[in-house]
């Protein structure tokens, strides 16, 4: 868990705004995709105002006693608009879900797209459980963009402008109180929230990935803090945390709780200025007969009574607005968090030429010459992304096809940058050529057909063997028979192990959990040999495996290489026979080592 | 799903004074809503009499004022419960702020302390059986995965229950108040009314359990489907090294997007049915209005009925439905708070379930933390009969041995055999019958936790620095600003023991140990337990191939420190598969598998077989 190191975490400068406008553009479904969820969303509001209104106009009509039959328009609108906003309201949910699902699919795929190219130098160096909280909660809440930020806001909009315009149908100085109000209540309620809750709210973020963390250490080593008398100790820091937490969720609730507030206010307020705005125009009212239609500035009692609750179902579907605010701050610092993920410091690119393009491979520049030397490091060191200095001293080797180097060192030296850098997973300086071909000619994709790098952690994908296995095909999985899988597997040793279980099928769990260590590390080799690569880095094949497995391991391993070169590196002793070169690794500013 | 799960109740007693200051409010919200109604009613009705229109008022007094007395004592009255309106909406939400946060503290608080409690029991803390893992059991502890899982459960897990507390719970509550209460005022003043709004108001709890019946079991299978594409997307968020080394990395693409799509499909099939049940509702409030507003017309037409009664009762009717369209409304938000609350009292039971261990083996460790548990230096460590069931399977079976003070054991065996769980069970970290004794000049106890320094497999760094993570457990000699006192220096020759005298005490770790190399985090945690042994004067070290991450050079000096360590009178027993080890220990025990293999290939170590070598190299 600890083999993808970086000492130093590289400085990540201020978030290039442009790298989180993309990802929030990968949150959006597009317009055409959300028009008709916007549509009914504006209907059924204006649906639930038009039945509030209509039926306030109907029962104050009604008390002056007119024939009834001049009221059945009215009580056929009041029905169709009680029908209509449920029914709506209904379509408006099914549709913007249906977006926002969309979305998702896009979301997930353009984001592992951008953590590609950080892979593996850039992402082992994160905390991991506020990984864990980046990719499971995050990526989810950028899906409230569509759903519960846009939504509200644009349907509400359209609400308020045509409520606003009925109104000054009536009357335009009530109108304008209307629209005050609600300008007053939209931004003074967000504002006064934005400014209450919005650093509580940062700084709960945080706290929150620091909570995580801390249960992560409490839980997932509680053997080594029970052995230690800690537990309470790392309890009481949990708590800490958590307290810390409390109060800030605490301030940034105050924030929201005056936001509604205002909002509350202002929908009584408006109720009050209409009636006082209608009261001040008020005039007695035209008998209803045939051919009568409202005038326009004309209120009378039953206009009033319209005046008087129109705010009311307004402002009921305003209400949505702060929540809205709040879910979109949510979505941005999600996104934010993201991109300082999926965002690269300039000048870290992963790789010089070799591993900056990630495209499909382009036809090979130039095929191998077989009598080069497969492998050929001309002072090589590597450099970590955004360092400058390499990691250690250059190396110098020259292995031809079917000999195998070792390289030894100090643990810490940087022998697992270097196999990083062998496959243009990380910068090198000096020349590196596969094949008698310059790796600054290929692409990053097209040097690892070439060197195939077996790191110390490889990862086991939660499927079958044969999947973990198959993935390595060079001609992709779909291609890989069943007679090549077991021919790697019986070649690291685990044919009879996978026989007595389920064969190919077997499970490996996730993680690898339902293998041991050694049998991980096995499968992770069986890999390298699939993948037809002419050059195999072995970063530390035998870590935790038992002596006498390692002597055998390393044989077999080297063994099944067959005509391969093999740059194995170990810091356990390798048996001198089954090595044709050695080298040392050093730290950065010793002596450079040379051929031995 | 419960409305209101009584576990939450107990668990968080946060919880019960919320809800009583909740009942309190929200009867004061009721009697604002039908007082702010009947006042604006009062208003248009009052504007009706100034252009002629005549009315019969309740209360002689009002009607005996002057229309516009009357409407500028109305108005007033108006502007006073908008404003209460406004500053109850503040108090509520503060409140339902509070009780959600401190619920979920003290949720959180049980948990996190049930999950130790159960590893303390040797319990498996995530309940699951680890089936046939080849490796060497580890004990307490979920690993990293399931350390992941219970930090999601009890962090943004936990969150869920906001929804519940600010939003659901709130509306139940002035459900159950508001809507007898406005029913029964809807009565006095129609009964007509009353009895529209009394139908249409059960149908919708009917409804939805209909719905919810049909649909519950869809979910079920829609929330494990949402997991499996959050663990998969995980899986190879994780792998993407591995993907882009094997050039594979761009073929998710298609992957993820099935996968996607396939849940975006089987979602919208279940919403379509789950959102009928807002359906309904909407439907329900919106008709009774209509039906209440045609009826009220009808009426009004015949003059059955005065308008200030009428259009109170208009007004009344949605605020009669409100809370109950907000109960369905964060029906599911609430929903997913209960569930993640339920996943927490899972956890919690789990951990009442662990019965503490057997009183004389850790009981004596609890009080005396820091002498070693009163067990002098000097004493022979003996286990006998020493059995460790894991899943199902028998993994150490009647395991003897005998390590003595002054001597180097190795510990010995083919990868898997059980070394590790051997350790385990000595640490009391998992379950095991037999046991080990410590044999004194004072006497026999049996073998307590505190008398034991131990470093395992995996480093268990944490977060802060290299001086806090050697002295875990000893905070006193952790702190950086002790520099240059006892602490520091304990601290430091502990790093010297195993080659990292270069390595800054003071360095910053990431969580889990981040930032230092798989070999240097290894040997840190050798520091670790060296440190302990010192500081504690334990008369047990227990470690589990120190030397792995070592040089030739580097191992033989850590050899003779642990040979230092066993000359002072300590047990030291290490599990090495190195040679230089093995051939400088005093005795070597060979743990062996048994005989009885089954078809499985699962074998448990009988591992009694104890070979003494002497590597004479005293």
């Amino acid at each position: 868990m600890t083999g993808r190191t970086t000492p130093t975490v590289p400085t990540t400068p201020a978030m290039p705004t442009a790298g989180r406008a993309a990802l929030l553009r990968l949150t959006m479904p597009g317009w055409r995709r959300m028009a008709p969820g916007l549509c009914f969303g504006a209907l059924s509001g204006l649906c639930a105002v038009l039945l509030l209104a209509a039926s306030a106009y109907l029962i104050t009509r009604a008390a002056e006693q007119p024939p009834i039959l001049y009221l059945s328009l009215l009580v056929v609108g009041v029905r169709a608009f009680a029908l209509a906003r449920a029914t709506f309201r209904y379509l408006e949910r099914l549709s913007s879900h249906d977006a926002a699902f969309r979305v998702l699919a896009e979301l997930r795929v353009g984001l592992v797209e951008r953590l590609i190219p950080l892979a593996p130098a850039r992402l082992g160096g994160r905390r991991r459980g506020d990984l864990l909280a980046r990719m499971v909660s995050d990526v989810d809440q950028l899906l409230d963009r569509p759903t519960r930020v846009i939504q509200p806001l644009v349907s509400s909009a359209i609400v308020a402008l045509a409520a606003v315009a009925g109104v000054a149908f009536l009357d335009p100085s009530a109108a304008a109180l209307l629209a005050g109000l609600l300008v007053v209540a939209a931004t003074a309620g967000t504002l006064l929230h934005g400014a209450l809750a919005a650093r509580a709210e940062r700084r709960t973020a945080g706290l929150r990935g620091r909570l995580a963390d801390e249960i992560l250490e409490l839980v997932a080593d509680l053997d080594v803090l029970l052995a230690y008398d800690a537990v309470e100790a790392q309890l009481r820091r949990v708590e800490d945390v958590d307290a810390r937490l409390r109060r800030t969720a605490l301030r940034s609730a105050a924030g929201t709780g005056v936001a509604s507030a205002v909002l509350a206010a202002a929908s009584g307020a408006a109720v009050l200025g209409l009636l006082l705005v209608g009261l001040d125009a008020l005039e007695p009212p035209r008998s209803l007969g045939p051919g009568f239609l409202p005038r326009p500035g004309e209120v009378d009692p039953a206009m009033l009574a319209v005046l008087a609750l129109v705010p009311l179902a307004v402002f009921d579907v305003v209400a949505a607005v702060p929540p809205a605010i709040s879910a979109r701050r949510g979505v941005l610092a999600s996104a934010r968090r993201i991109v300082d993920v999926a965002s690269e410091p300039p000048g870290a690119s992963a790789g010089t030429s070799a591993g900056s393009s990630e495209e499909p491979p382009a036809p090979d520049p130039s095929a191998p010459d077989p009598s080069a030397p497969a492998l050929e490091l001309i002072d090589v060191a590597v450099r970590r992304p955004g360092a400058t200095a390499p990691v250690s001293a250059p190396v110098t080797l020259r292995l031809r096809a079917g000999e195998r180097a070792v390289v030894t060192g100090p643990s810490g030296v940087g022998k697992t940058a270097l196999a990083q850098g062998l496959v243009g997973l990380l910068d090198h300086v000096g020349t590196l050529r596969v094949g008698g071909v310059d790796a600054a000619a290929l692409t990053g994709e097209q040097l690892r057909r070439r060197v195939c790098l077996i790191e110390q952690d490889a990862h086991l994908f939660d499927a079958t063997i044969r999947a973990n296995l198959a993935l390595a095909h060079p001609q992709g999985p779909e291609q890989a028979d069943d007679a090549a899988l077991w021919t790697v597997l019986e070649a690291v040793g685990l044919g009879g192990w996978a026989q007595a279980r389920e064969g190919l099928d077997t499970p490996v769990g996730m993680d690898g959990v339902l293998l041991s260590g050694g049998q991980a590390r096995r499968i992770a080799v069986a890999r390298g040999l699939l993948s037809g690569a002419e050059v195999l880095v072995l970063d530390e094949p035998t870590a935790h495996v038992d002596p006498a497995m390692a002597d055998r391991l390393h044989e077999e391993l080297l063994g099944a290489a067959g005509d391969r070169a093999v740059v194995l590196l170990s810091h356990v002793p390798v048996a001198d026979r089954l090595v044709d070169h050695r080298v040392r690794l050093r730290a950065a500013g010793d002596e450079p080592d040379s051929l031995i | 799903m419960k409305p209101l799960d009584p576990r939450l109740l107990r668990h968080a007693r946060a919880a019960r004074g919320f809800l009583a200051a909740q009942v309190a409010l929200g009867l004061l919200r009721v009697v604002l809503v039908l007082v702010f109604s009947a006042l604006v009613a009062a208003a248009v009705v009052s504007g009706a009499e100034l252009v002629g229109a005549s009315s019969d008022w309740p209360l002689a007094a009002l009607g005996a004022m002057s229309a516009e007395r009357r409407l500028v004592l109305l108005l007033t009255a108006l502007a006073g419960v908008v404003l209460l309106r406004a500053v109850l909406t503040w108090a509520e939400e503060v409140l339902a702020a509070r009780a959600a946060a401190r619920v979920k503290s003290q949720l959180r608080a049980a948990a996190v302390r049930a999950l130790a409690r159960a590893g303390d029991a040797g319990l498996d803390v995530d309940g699951d059986v680890d089936g046939d893992v080849d490796g060497d059991a580890d004990g307490a502890g979920l690993g990293v995965a399931g350390g992941a899982r219970a930090a999601t459960t009890l962090g943004p897990g936990l969150d869920a229950l906001d929804a519940y507390f600010s939003r659901h719970l709130p509306q139940l509550v002035l459900t159950v108040l508001a809507v007898p209460v406005h029913l029964i005022v809807l009565a006095l003043l129609d009964l007509t009314t009353a009895i529209i709004v009394a139908v249409t108001m059960p149908l919708i709890p009917l409804f939805m359990v209909l719905v919810g019946w049909t649909t519950q079991s869809a979910q079920c299978r829609q929330r494990d489907r949402l997991d499996t594409l959050g663990r998969r997307y995980l899986d190879v968020v994780e792998g993407l090294s591995t993907l882009r080394i094997f050039g594979r990395a761009h073929r998710q693409r298609e992957n993820l997007h099935r996968l996607s799509e396939a849940h975006r499909r089987s979602t919208m099939a279940v919403l379509r049915v789950s959102f009928l049940s807002g359906f309904v509702l909407e439907l329900a409030a919106s008709l009774s209005t209509a039906l209440v507003a045609v009826s009220i017309g009808i009426r009004l037409v015949d003059g059955q009925m005065v308008l200030l009664v009428g259009l109170t009762a208009l007004l009344i009717v949605p605020e009669a439905f409100a809370p109950l369209r907000q109960v369905g409304a964060t029906y599911h938000a609430a929903a997913d708070g209960l569930a993640a609350a339920e996943e927490v009292f899972a956890i919690i039971a789990r951990g009442e379930g662990a019965t503490t261990r057997p009183a004389g083996d850790q009981a004596d460790a609890v009080g005396a933390a820091d002498s070693g548990a009163g067990v002098a230096r000097g004493a022979r460590l003996e286990v006998a009969g020493l059995s460790v069931d894991r899943g199902g399977r028998r993994v150490l079976d009647g395991v003897a041995l005998t390590a003595r003070p002054g001597e180097l054991t190795v510990l010995t065996g083919p990868s898997g055999v059980g070394k590790s769980t051997l350790f385990a069970a000595l640490l009391g970290l998992v379950p095991a019958a037999g046991g080990a004794r410590l044999h004194g000049p004072q006497g026999e106890v049996p073998l307590p936790r505190a008398a034991i320094a131990w470093s395992g497999q995996d480093h268990g760094l944490r977060a802060g620095t290299v001086a806090e993570n050697v002295a875990l457990g000893e905070p006193a000699a952790s702190g950086a600003e002790h520099a240059g006192a006892d602490g520091a220096s304990s601290v430091r020759s502990a790093l010297a023991a195993v080659d990292l005298a270069a390595l800054d005490p003071r360095r910053r770790l990431g969580v889990r140990g981040d930032g230092l190399s798989g070999g240097q985090a290894h040997r840190v945690a050798l520091a670790r337990a060296l440190h302990r042994a010192r500081a504690r004067d334990c008369p047990v070290l227990l470690l589990d191939e120190p030397s792995a991450a070592l040089d030739a050079e580097a191992e033989q000096r850590l050899l003779a420190t642990l040979r230092a360590e066993a000359a002072v009178g300590r047990v030291v027993l290490v599990i090495s598969h190195r040679s230089a080890v093995i051939e400088a220990a005093d005795q070597r025990i060979d743990l062996v598998p048994g005989a009885d293999s089954s078809a499985a290939g699962a074998t448990a170590a009988r591992a009694t077989a104890a070979v003494a070598t002497r590597g004479g190299r005293r």
